[in-house]
């Protein structure tokens, strides 16, 4: 357990904890979604919809929620996604992640537009299984200067986010007056004295033992502070980025390679024809296509295009122990998501972090007992009831229809 | 009916919105809540007002009946009381003004393992038509010689609960301080302290007369005072229990024996093999798995898997007498339900129990006349306008669609 729970018993607590400490504009720009806020919402449907049955009078007394990515035992299906926020959350706060997934044992990725450097946070969590996210540039050069780095610090997996071509339409960071680069306008200003506690305990601190949040993670030609009027990566060209870009990194970087943000089993498909390890299925949280259907809803026509011997990870959405269930049930290996570790980062730091990820291993054992399941191995599609014609179906009933 | 024996209620929802006042939050919290997000507590209800149903006109139906048999007694109407644990913290002495009005309407009532009155207590001042319900222990020899005491006090049908192997996740019980064992922190001192005429009545009532509520039922080495640290919880056999447990028990109990909790056809079918006299599908009032299906949602199914001379009971969610002649359509031979007397225990004890049994049989006995039904063996699927899958097909659909 946590040394305290905060008060908070889900991740919904967390989340309404995280609105009362973090400056408006902040907290929008983490919480919110692209343009209506649909795809937001559908990715929470797409699970809540599955009903699943219990299963009684099943010994699950041995039960256990731990499973095997990329050859690592990690105590759960769960991953902690990139996100470029956790220093706004807490002083830190990408350090703090890393902790409580080394605590938990499950993976957490660094995102490159972390305001903490990746050497310090490998140093933070020096047992932790962490995994690196970038974007990546038609620069060659810049590429490979990146994957050095990584390499460098020991990274054994990589993450390439591709579903940004395009600055993504969130319209209520410009109604906040949050945007990146970061100009210190009266109404966010305003915002930011509403929080005197975030602006002494996260803004104050940063300034006074760092400076200006930066883009320390970037190569030094497109590094720049948050409020720098030329913020560079921002004003990079990347919409002409293709396979070949990809390629470049899986010439050079020897580790895993996943790329993240599809949403199409044909694109999982050419992923793993071009040699990568895996793919993490995701619209991003409901960031950039608004329309876009939920990871959840595509995960089994990806895991029949694909077969059994590729990583495929879904991101986005999952907010239950139950979620992760129905996620492994569906055909993922494992599931990642953003939000929930970046609203208890946002309550206390390493220890919310933490929160976030007690709950989901809980509430996770404890469906798995209810549903009188074991192991991770034993979690297939014979859980549900009646399910929308986008889950899997059990291999049982294929094999009678076959028949 | 009466005036003054309505108590202004109209039906079960009156009943539920008297009893939020008279209870102090935490306790009516504990009653009415659900798992998790409550999906499971509005599914329930959402599963039964989603049927149409179409009326039949012209149909003499003066000598009309709800009545119907379960295990060979005859009952006033195809429903019976679900056992549950608060009954005594509802209205002093609860319990046994529950038994009274189910013998006074000639329903089944259901004594629970949990309540704060003796069997013996129930039975004598009581009477009618008794069911007892249990949780298993671990300890074999203290189960027999519990089994020995509820047949020597008379009961003829048992109910072992059989869906909770771990700890259901019910947070508002964790907000509002409402915890088993109880304690009196300073937020549920307050929530007593704005209840008076509560505190008076029943609180008051049971520490002058009988002292700290009791598990009364529990045997004697367990420690059962609700506000004891040391529960006897821990000897009660949970994530163990497996079908073993199940058939030292059968071989026990000479009279009926239903297992309840369950949700999957499958279970129901082992159920039948293990020689149980029927199931009771439930989903534990949505207070388990909250994305469970309704019990009405797969009693399609169950009743196919198992035949027609087995019985299945369901349980959850029934509010309206229109709900109990759905349950039958759908394959029910009786509905169960814990919280509508519940509600009017809180609300009136005895007279209040007994209102809300009135409200279903009045209810019932109208759309009966309504849909042109003279008897609960004419109830089936043809009552239904465009029902979903889920919904048995009438017998001369069948027929048509076989020829």
């Amino acid at each position: 357990m946590a040394k305290n729970n905060y008060g908070a018993y889900n991740i919904e607590d967390l989340r309404q904890l995280a609105k009362k400490r973090v400056p408006k504009g902040v907290f929008d720009y983490v919480n919110g979604g692209a343009e209506d806020g649909i795809a937001v919402q559908n990715n929470r449907d797409a699970y809540t919809q599955l009903k699943i049955k219990n299963r009684v009078l099943i010994d699950v007394s041995k039960r256990s929620t731990e499973t095997t990515i990329f050859g690592k035992k990690i105590a759960m299906p769960y991953g902690i996604s990139p996100t470029g926020t956790a220093g706004l959350m807490w002083f830190g706060g990408e350090a703090g992640l890393a902790i409580a997934a080394e605590k938990m044992g499950v993976p957490c990725t660094v995102a490159l537009n972390a305001q903490t450097s990746m050497e310090e946070i490998r140093e933070a969590a020096p047992n932790a299984d962490l995994w690196f996210q970038v974007y990546t540039w038609p620069d060659k050069d810049l590429s490979l200067k990146q994957i050095e780095r990584i390499k460098s610090v020991g990274f054994e997996t990589l993450i390439v986010t591709v579903d940004g071509p395009v600055g993504s339409n969130r319209e209520y960071n410009h109604k906040n007056g949050f945007s990146m680069p970061l100009k210190y306008s009266p109404r966010l200003f305003a915002q930011l004295l509403a929080r005197p506690g975030w602006l002494v305990r996260v803004l104050g601190q940063h300034y006074l033992k760092r400076g200006a949040p930066t883009m320390v993670n970037y190569p030094e030609e497109l590094m720049s502070k948050i409020t720098d009027p030329m913020l560079k990566h921002m004003f990079t060209k990347v919409d002409n980025v293709t396979w070949e870009h990809i390629h470049r990194i899986r010439d050079v970087f020897p580790g895993n390679l996943l790329i993240k943000g599809l949403q199409s089993k044909e694109d999982a498909v050419l992923a793993k024809e071009n040699g990568l390890q895996g793919v993490i299925m995701s619209n991003h949280g409901g960031r950039y296509v608004d329309c876009a259907p939920a990871p959840l809803q595509v995960v089994g026509e990806t895991r029949e295009a694909v077969g059994d011997d590729f990583t495929v990870i879904i991101d986005s959405g999952a907010r239950r122990g139950s979620d992760l269930v129905k996620a492994i049930a569906c055909g993922a290996n494992m599931v990642m998501s953003g939000r929930p570790t970046l609203f208890g980062a946002a309550v206390a730091g390493t220890h919310g972090s933490y929160r976030a990820l007690e709950i989901f291993k809980v509430e996770m054992d404890r469906v798995m007992a209810q549903l009188g399941l074991n192991s991770v191995d034993e979690i297939g599609p014979e859980i549900f009831w009646n399910p929308p014609e986008w889950v899997r179906k059990p291999k049982t009933q294929l094999k009678a229809a076959a028949e | 009916m009466a005036k003054k024996n309505n108590l202004g209620a109209y039906n079960i929802e009156d009943l539920r919105l008297m009893a939020k006042k008279k209870l102090p939050r935490g306790i009516f919290g504990f009653i009415d809540g659900g798992a998790e997000d409550h999906i499971g507590v509005q599914n329930n209800r959402d599963a039964y007002t989603q049927l149409k149903i179409k009326n039949r006109v012209l149909i003499d139906v003066s000598k009309r009946s709800t009545k119907t048999t379960v295990f060979g007694k005859e009952i006033a109407m195809p429903y019976g009381i679900s056992p549950t644990g608060s009954a005594g913290i509802a209205w002093y002495g609860g319990e046994i003004g529950l038994a009274q009005a189910a013998k006074k309407m000639n329903v089944p009532c259901t004594v629970a393992l949990n309540a704060l009155t003796s069997m013996e207590d129930i039975w004598e001042q009581g009477g009618g038509n008794l069911w007892f319900q249990l949780y298993m222990w671990a300890d074999k020899e203290m189960s027999k010689k519990f089994m020995d005491k509820v047949k020597a006090v008379g009961f003829e049908t048992l109910i072992v609960t059989v869906d909770g192997p771990v700890h259901s996740n019910r947070e508002y019980n964790k907000k509002n301080g409402f915890s088993m064992p109880l304690k009196y922190s300073p937020t549920m001192i307050a929530q007593l302290l704005a209840k008076p005429g509560w505190l008076i009545r029943v609180l008051g009532q049971h520490y002058l007369r009988q002292g700290t509520p009791k598990k009364e039922n529990y045997p004697p080495e367990l420690a059962r005072k609700i506000t004891d640290k040391e529960t006897a919880d821990k000897h009660v056999k949970s994530d163990t229990q497996n079908w073993d447990d199940i058939q030292f028990i059968r071989d026990m109990w000479p009279g009926n024996m239903m297992i309840k909790g369950l949700q999957s056809a499958e279970d129901a079918v082992l159920a039948k093999e293990r020689g149980l006299d029927g199931v009771v599908m439930s989903n534990h009032g949505g207070r388990y798995v909250d994305c469970a299906p309704a019990p009405l949602q797969v009693l399609a199914e169950t009743r196919a898997a198992v035949g027609d001379d087995f019985s299945v009971i369901i349980d959850s969610g029934a509010r309206r007498g229109s709900d109990l002649v759905k349950a039958i359509a759908c394959g029910a031979d009786m509905v169960m339900s814990g919280r509508p007397t519940l509600f009017g225990t809180a609300a009136a004890g005895m007279p209040g129990a007994y209102r809300a049994l009135e409200i279903f049989h009045t209810e019932m006995d109208r759309v009966m006349a309504q849909l042109g039904l003279n008897s609960i063996d004419e109830i089936g699927p043809e009552i239904f306008w465009n029902p979903p899958e889920w919904v048995p097909k009438p017998k001369p659909a069948l027929k048509a669609a076989a020829e």
